[in-house]
């Protein structure tokens, strides 16, 4: 039996000044080399079950295990640079640096030991189907597909077991679609990592080994 | 590292708003620089003049109260001045025991006849005399050592020449003990002595008598030791006229204060005591007054220091540093104001930014360093070039700012010419002589320029200005970070 790397134990969430809970009792368990989406309507409480998950925000109740550590005893600063990658529906790069520069400064972030980080960058860059010359410009001057890729590259650079994408193809036409899903694939398939993927496609869920549904702050195992 | 790099990075990434913000603290840090360099200088010129000028005591005759004196003692409708009554040397010894004073300094002068030296222009004759003159060809003072007629000036503590270049010692030393004197190599050479050899000089103390005017005499002489000679290239004779063996800078002997006091005689005339006092502090003048009235200075005489040079000389650069003082404070104030605002648009603006490196991990400290390294590097740039630029706009700015100041001086001078008491200063006061001078006035002529320099402090205070200007940015950024959540900001921004 594969062992957990994340693992939701009864966490609940409500914004400060509400009184309302967003997320409610959530049991769930996340193991490597599979792939999970997370589904469910818009305000469902998807987002914000990932940025509990991704350490951007901390559960009002319950815990959230990183293997056995409970996040709320560990510097989320560090859980983010080192231990997860997150992959955004809007990118949430670096719009004035180029796309190789954006992978350098996470792994300076992440304190990777690798010695030619800009050496290392172009090749995770080339393996997410990104050229030299392309590593090479601005943010702002590649498609949104490319700058997905560079944000996936991004999240891989630090080589973490986890993977979260809040939906990751939203801006993305099909084709373009198909070949980030084929490396989410890969990447849990072929490389042993968990990746967990917010989504309301149906292109998405149909990669997915087990598919969560949310609905009313409350988890569900759909598949 | 890291950090460095990325910061430098950023700023070619956003070099427009950089750009912007370097003109800003560029324009400060030249406008800071040019203003310090004229405060310090300005600062270091005035507290030169302020040690010079400003703490020098002067006792001086107060003629209102000179003529009140004179009115109550006179007789048969005739009002006679007379002159305030002189200070014993004891009592301007005494003076200068105070607890106030830096130091005092006491120099004695007399007239003087020798057995051994035979004084340069003898033929000229001699001079220096009270009374009256007696000609005299010989050349041997001795013979006329009796008379009212002197070849040599018996001097102490009279160095100045020696400290500017114009004498100096060629053989032996300075006198150090009573008794010990050095002379001038032609007086030497004249005499046919040397260094080591003993000379004996005489002297005749006056004294004046009572109402009926009688003189009464009394003779002193010392035996001097000639323990240097020095090498004169001052002017022989002060003027064209009055030129005899008295005169001649050449006859001079040069001897202790404590040689030529140890003969005085008292309530006779014929030693001039000189005494220079130097307060510690000008706020001290007033517990000074009232020691030295305790100790037996007339009412007669005021005591005051050298304001008004002080104040001639030296107001224009007070301007100036007023001046400067108060462009530094303006400067520094709408400066900040613009920064902090400036500092607060530009993190607003990468709000997005903080919000995706902190999404990524990088601790909000790091952040923080990250935008202040990239200020400290926009004011290192512009704090060099600022140093260079205001090094050469300063003596400009100076030049036009204290000629504005000196005719603004010279304006109030002219308007206020007139000394409100209307009195006659001396500014050294002598056994048996009271000087006359142009009350309380300097020899020194007021600054026409000022010469600005960039000195070390002025340096250290420049780069802690930029420090404060860049970490002023820094403060804001930490400020804001700190509030912002990564979470938050990328929501928005989704």
């Amino acid at each position: 039996m594969m062992e957990n790397v994340l693992t939701l134990k009864n966490v609940s969430y409500k914004y400060e000044g509400s009184k309302k809970m967003v997320l409610k009792n959530i049991d769930a368990a996340f193991e490597a080399g599979k792939v999970y989406t997370i589904v469910g309507k818009s305000g469902s409480g998807k987002s914000t079950l990932l940025s509990l998950i991704s350490g951007l925000d901390v559960v009002t109740e319950g815990e959230i295990l990183c293997g056995e550590i409970d996040l709320k005893k560990v510097n989320r600063d560090n859980y983010r640079a080192r231990s997860i990658g997150v992959i955004f529906q809007s990118f949430n790069l670096l719009t004035n640096a180029t796309a190789v520069q954006n992978i350098v400064l996470s792994m300076n972030i992440s304190e990777s030991p690798e010695k030619d980080k800009k050496a290392y960058a172009y090749n995770l860059l080339e393996r997410m189907g990104i050229d030299q010359e392309t590593a090479d410009r601005k943010i702002l001057k590649l498609s949104g597909g490319e700058q997905q890729r560079v944000g996936i590259a991004r999240a891989l650079a630090h080589n973490p077991q986890i993977l979260i994408a809040d939906e990751p193809t939203g801006n993305l036409d099909v084709e373009t679609e198909k070949d980030i899903l084929a490396i989410f694939t890969a990447l849990a398939h072929e490389e042993n990592r968990c990746v967990i993927i917010v989504t309301h496609s149906r292109r998405v869920t149909s990669i997915a080994d087990v598919i969560y549904g949310i609905q009313d702050g409350k988890i569900s195992v759909v598949k | 590292m890291y950090i460095l790099k990325n910061a430098l990075q950023n700023l070619v990434r956003n070099s427009g708003r950089n750009l912007m913000m370097g003109i800003i603290v560029f324009v400060i840090i030249i406008s800071v620089v040019t203003a310090l360099m004229i405060n310090n200088t300005a600062g270091s010129v005035i507290n030169d003049y302020k040690t010079r000028f400003s703490s020098e005591v002067t006792f001086s005759p107060n003629m209102q109260r000179m003529q009140e004196e004179a009115r109550r003692n006179s007789t048969g409708g005739t009002i006679r001045m007379t002159p305030p009554p002189a200070m014993k040397p004891e009592e301007l010894l005494a003076f200068g025991q105070s607890e106030y004073l830096q130091k005092a300094i006491y120099t004695a002068e007399t007239k003087g006849n020798s057995d051994k030296l035979k004084a340069i222009d003898a033929d000229k004759g001699g001079g220096g005399g009270i009374m009256f003159f007696r000609g005299n060809a010989s050349g041997n003072t001795e013979a006329e050592s009796l008379g009212q007629q002197y070849f040599h000036r018996v001097l102490t503590n009279y160095y100045e020449d020696f400290e500017n270049g114009l004498r100096a010692l060629e053989e032996g030393r300075f006198p150090e003990n009573i008794n010990e004197c050095i002379i001038s190599a032609e007086l030497l050479e004249n005499s046919g002595l040397k260094v080591g050899d003993t000379v004996t000089v005489t002297s005749v103390l006056q004294e004046l008598g009572g109402e009926s005017g009688d003189m009464n005499y009394t003779d002193i002489s010392w035996e001097l030791m000639i323990v240097g000679v020095y090498a004169d290239i001052t002017d022989e004779y002060n003027n064209d006229f009055m030129q005899n063996a008295y005169t001649n800078r050449r006859n001079e002997i040069l001897t202790t204060f404590e040689t030529i006091a140890d003969k005085m005689v008292e309530g006779f005339f014929g030693i001039d005591i000189t005494a220079k006092y130097y307060l510690k502090n000008p706020d001290m003048l007033d517990a000074f007054t009232a020691e030295v009235r305790a100790k037996g200075l007339s009412d007669l005489y005021d005591v005051f220091t050298d304001a008004g040079s002080y104040e001639r000389i030296v107001a224009p650069v007070e301007g100036l540093k007023r001046i400067s003082i108060t462009f530094v404070i303006i400067v520094l104030v709408f400066g900040s104001i613009i920064l902090a605002l400036l500092a607060s648009i530009a993190i607003r603006e990468r709000k997005y930014e903080i919000g995706v490196l902190r999404a990524m991990g990088m601790k909000k400290m790091k952040v923080v360093l990250g935008l202040w390294s990239e200020t400290l590097v926009i004011t290192a740039v512009c704090l060099i070039f600022g140093l260079g630029v205001g090094m050469m706009v300063a003596q400009p700015v100076t030049n036009v700012m204290l000629k504005q100041q000196i005719d603004a001086a010279e304006s109030a001078q002219n308007n206020n010419s007139f000394s409100p008491q209307g009195m006659m200063t001396v500014t050294s006061v002598g056994m048996g002589r009271v000087g006359g001078g142009m009350p309380g006035r300097s020899d020194a002529e007021p600054l026409k320029e000022l010469k600005i320099s960039l000195d070390f402090i002025t340096i250290i205070e420049i780069i802690a200005v930029a420090l404060f200007l860049s970490s002023l940015a820094g403060i804001i950024a930490t400020q804001k970070i700190i509030k912002y959540e990564p979470i938050k900001i990328l929501m928005e921004r989704n």
